[in-house]
């Protein structure tokens, strides 16, 4: 395999008293798409958060490429190359769809050759160029998703992190959605996918970490997860 | 006739004036949830900045309202690092920002007391004379000057917001906090910048009020409560939505003053405003610019 | 009420009944007694911001309300003050209803903006009201007095009981009375459902509201009740001094009598009363000082809402925590080699 573009080593995080993540270890290969699977409500968010850093870690050490992110705030992430589309998308709503894109190369150093990424951010999400002008509050839920998507990749991050892209998407979508992903894949993105539901990805990930009350359970790949039904049954409802 | 001519010169021109400061406070408010009570003596300061630049360094008089503009701006700097850089994300922020930059409020204006003195001086950055008729209503040179001069900050703001990266910036601050840090947005700076602008904003505020009336170290006190009632009526936060209400409280006023007598217009503007609220308690224009999620 | 709370009344009660009869100088009674009315009015404030959680900025407008309604009922319908009172507070809670009303159903900043333009609102209304009231007959006064403001509405009354040397002890024990009575709502609505449906406001608003709380019901309740003694507190000072003008209105009595929230202590009951003391006491070393009093002030503000927000009421309860957890401690430690 080749080498870990991140590194995550016994990360602990949490609200107030409350511990969210305890101990969280894995790495995320270049080139690679690893997802974290889990019930809500177990720390993955917050796991995206904490590598963002949006939410600092309490322990532990997160690194990017061979250098530490963990103590640097979430602005200075962006720049060394870590791309967190969130969940709930985070866009800015009374902004125009061009605007929004606008603000995914707000870092000088994403603004090489913008308008060539954004033909090719265009191309894999044709939605967004029908809707340039139109504010982003009032796009739909999959349109959303696009925009947070063409946004994020946008700031040219050698590190994708998508968490639960489908959440909250009509079937029909969250079929385009991962197609856009399995694109992002095929050109060879590092791919880091959060999600609760294990059919969409058990095809797709080259390794799947299991999170459950905050630490990590179980780790393989898609093949070895089919095999073990019974996790597929308490963790992911079959 | 004449008394809705009266009301409409009147009335725009005390909306020009009110619009500039409430502008910035609403900015400021949608940016990071301060209600800055330091603002109105930001507009007494900016006012004695121009004396200063005239009357103490001898600047020629058109220099003075860049001069005033920088200081109002350097003022902002200073109030942000005074309270709002320790406070920020702390328990019960939202109120004790009030307090605290109330604090400094008094500082700036009790500081213009000790070194100024109580006694009123005249603006020198000021036109006299009348422009002309509309009906039989006179229109001075000085409104048409604050009618103008409010006008081309409001569209240069415009502009800045929309149109560059640092007012995008500023506008996706206020829309998504998280959002704009994902996006590289070093968002402490942006609320720097956006102080500045606000004083800034307020010290062209405090020149023009200060040319219709005088300049005094309390001169802030009444221009910032009607520009609080303005953001209220507006909706907090919502910045073209500060400009209409701007507008309006300013008629409103003047067809209570006119209509009445001086010292109504207060009273009658914020009756008004409390019944809007009731009835739109969201602002009239809702949170249309910097809808949060 | 916990034991330590009555212990202090007790102390407090002491000195405070017990100062008179020292015959300490006139003007450490007429500044004890003005402490006593600020204490009584921050005590309610504290009720309504620290308690309740409304931001509002009406309380001294609601102090002016009681104050310039006793001078108007004295004035114009030659009425004993004593009599006037009850109606002044009285006026003061429809005032603070009609301002709940309006307001309390908006958010936390939107109350603290127009509440705060309620007093200004009052202080331009009276400084513009210049016409001669036909009330006052013989003068060109207006009726409200205007800038300069009114007098002439008579006082407690303790001059005529206890003659010209010693009335002001009389004015001294009828304020501490409404601070004792003050005190004694405060530590009631704190202990009553009330301030349990705020507690559990505070703590868990969903479960509160789930259950039924209605936090704007109670806000209603607090603002409306409170505003009787803050009203109470103006028509006091009116009599004590015998005139009442729209200083009473002015930003820096709202800067002093904030400072001294701050600085006591928001939402604990003692707060107020510490606040009022530290912040008379500091005074009197400002006195000489002019402006850079109030740049003391604005600085002091500053400074506690950003090192001390709980003010030195909230400093002194974490020592005492500390104290008493170290304290139980170490006389654990000791006691166990004994056994």
């Amino acid at each position: 395999m080749a080498e870990a573009l991140l590194k995550v080593a016994g990360v602990s995080a949490g609200y107030e008293q409350q511990m969210v993540l305890r101990d969280v270890s894995f790495e995320v290969p270049e080139g690679s798409l690893i997802a974290l699977l889990g019930p809500n409500g177990h720390g993955k968010s917050t796991l995206l958060r904490c590598l963002s850093g949006l939410l600092r870690p309490t322990k532990g050490t997160v690194e990017l490429a061979g250098k530490r992110i963990d103590n640097l705030p979430a602005d200075r992430i962006v720049g060394h190359g870590l791309v967190h589309i969130p969940q709930g998308d985070m866009l800015f709503p009374g902004m125009s769809v061009y605007d929004n894109l606008l603000m995914g190369v707000y870092l000088p150093s994403a603004r090489v050759r913008f308008e060539e990424r954004l033909k090719d951010i265009y191309q894999l999400l044709p939605r967004l160029k029908e809707r340039t002008t139109q504010l982003a509050r009032t796009l739909s839920g999959g349109e959303r998703r696009m925009l947070a998507l063409g946004r994020g990749l946008l700031t040219g991050g050698r590190l994708l992190m998508l968490d639960e892209p489908s959440l909250g998407l009509a079937p029909i979508v969250i079929d385009q959605i991962y197609e856009v992903i399995a694109d992002l894949k095929r050109q060879g993105r590092t791919i880091l996918l959060v999600e609760e539901n294990a059919s969409r990805i058990i095809d797709m990930a080259d390794r799947i970490h299991l999170l459950d009350t905050g630490t990590i359970v179980w780790q393989g790949d898609g093949r070895e997860l089919a095999a073990q039904p019974q996790i597929l049954e308490t963790y992911l409802g079959g | 006739m004449d008394y809705l001519i009266q009301i409409i010169v009147s009335g725009l021109t005390l909306g020009s004036m009110y619009a500039l400061s409430a502008v910035g406070l609403s900015l400021v408010w949608g940016s990071f949830n301060c209600l800055n009570m330091a603002h109105g003596s930001v507009m007494a300061l900016g006012a004695y900045f121009t004396l200063i630049a005239v009357d103490s360094i001898g600047f020629p008089v058109w220099v003075s309202l860049p001069f005033a503009m920088v200081g109002g701006a350097l003022v902002g700097t200073a109030v942000y690092y005074l309270s709002v850089h320790w406070m920020l994300n702390t328990r019960n922020y939202e109120t004790n920002i009030i307090i605290a930059t109330f604090g400094i409020g008094m500082v700036m204006e009790n500081g213009l007391l000790k070194i100024f003195g109580g006694y009123p001086y005249a603006q020198p950055l000021t036109v006299q004379g009348v422009a002309g008729l509309i009906g039989n209503v006179p229109v001075n040179y000085r409104s048409i000057v604050i009618w103008v001069v409010a006008a081309v900050l409001m569209v240069a703001l415009g502009l800045l917001l929309t149109r560059t990266r640092a007012g995008r910036a500023i506008r996706a601050v206020a829309q998504n906090r998280d959002g704009a840090k994902l996006m590289g947005v070093p968002v402490a700076r942006v609320y720097v910048q956006v102080l500045m602008l606000a004083s800034l904003l307020a010290a062209v505020s405090g020149i023009l009020i200060s040319t219709t009336l005088q300049i005094v170290p309390y001169m802030g006190a009444n221009p910032l409560l009607k520009a609080f009632i303005v953001i209220c009526l507006a909706g907090l936060g919502n910045i073209l939505g500060a400009l209409y209400a701007a507008l309006l409280v300013g008629l409103v006023e003047a067809s209570a003053s006119t209509l009445w007598a001086p010292q109504y217009g207060f009273p009658v503007i914020l009756v008004v405003v409390i019944l809007a609220l009731i009835w739109r308690p969201e602002g009239l224009f809702g949170r249309v610019m910097v809808a949060r999620q | 009420m916990m034991r330590r709370d009555y212990i202090l009344s007790a102390v407090l009660l002491v000195i405070a009944v017990g100062l008179p009869w020292l015959d300490p100088p006139r003007y450490l009674l007429a500044q004890g007694l003005l402490l006593f009315c600020w204490a009584t009015v921050v005590s309610q404030w504290n009720l309504v911001f620290g308690i309740a959680g409304i931001f509002s900025l009406a309380q001294i407008a609601i102090f002016a309300v009681g104050a310039y309604s006793t001078a108007m009922m004295g004035r114009y319908l030659e009425m004993n003050l004593w009599y006037a009172f009850p109606i002044a507070g009285v006026i003061g809670v429809i005032f603070s209803l009609l301002i709940g009303l309006g307001c309390l159903r908006m958010r936390g900043v939107y109350v603290a903006l127009l509440t705060i333009a309620v007093g200004q609102v009052l202080f331009v209304l009276i400084m513009g009201d210049g016409e001669c009231s036909p009330l006052n007959p013989g003068i060109c006064m207006s009726f409200t007095g205007g800038p300069s403001g009114m007098g002439g509405f008579g006082g407690f009354g303790w001059r005529e009981v206890l003659g010209g040397r010693h009335f002001i002890i009389g004015d001294y024990y009828s304020m501490l009375g409404l601070l004792i009575l003050a005190m004694a709502f405060t530590f009631w609505i704190i202990h009553s459902r009330m301030g349990l449906a705020f507690k559990a406001l505070r703590d868990n608003p969903e479960l509160a509201s789930s259950r039924g709380i209605s936090r704007f019901k109670y806000q209603l309740l607090v603002f409306a009740l409170s505003a009787f003694f803050t009203a109470e507190a103006g028509a006091f000072f009116a009599a004590h001094f015998g005139s009442v003008g729209p200083g009473q209105l002015s930003f820096t009595l709202l800067l002093f009598l904030i400072s001294m929230l701050i600085v006591g202590g928001m939402g604990r009951p003692w707060g107020p009363l510490l606040g009022a003391f530290l912040i008379m006491g500091g005074d009197e070393f400002l006195k000489e000082a002019g402006e850079w009093r109030h740049i003391g002030f604005g600085v002091m503000l500053l400074v506690f809402m950003i090192f001390l927000p709980d003010g030195v009421a909230g400093l002194i309860d974490r020592v005492w925590r500390r104290l008493t957890t170290r304290g139980g401690a170490a006389r654990a430690g000791k006691a166990a080699p004994a056994e």
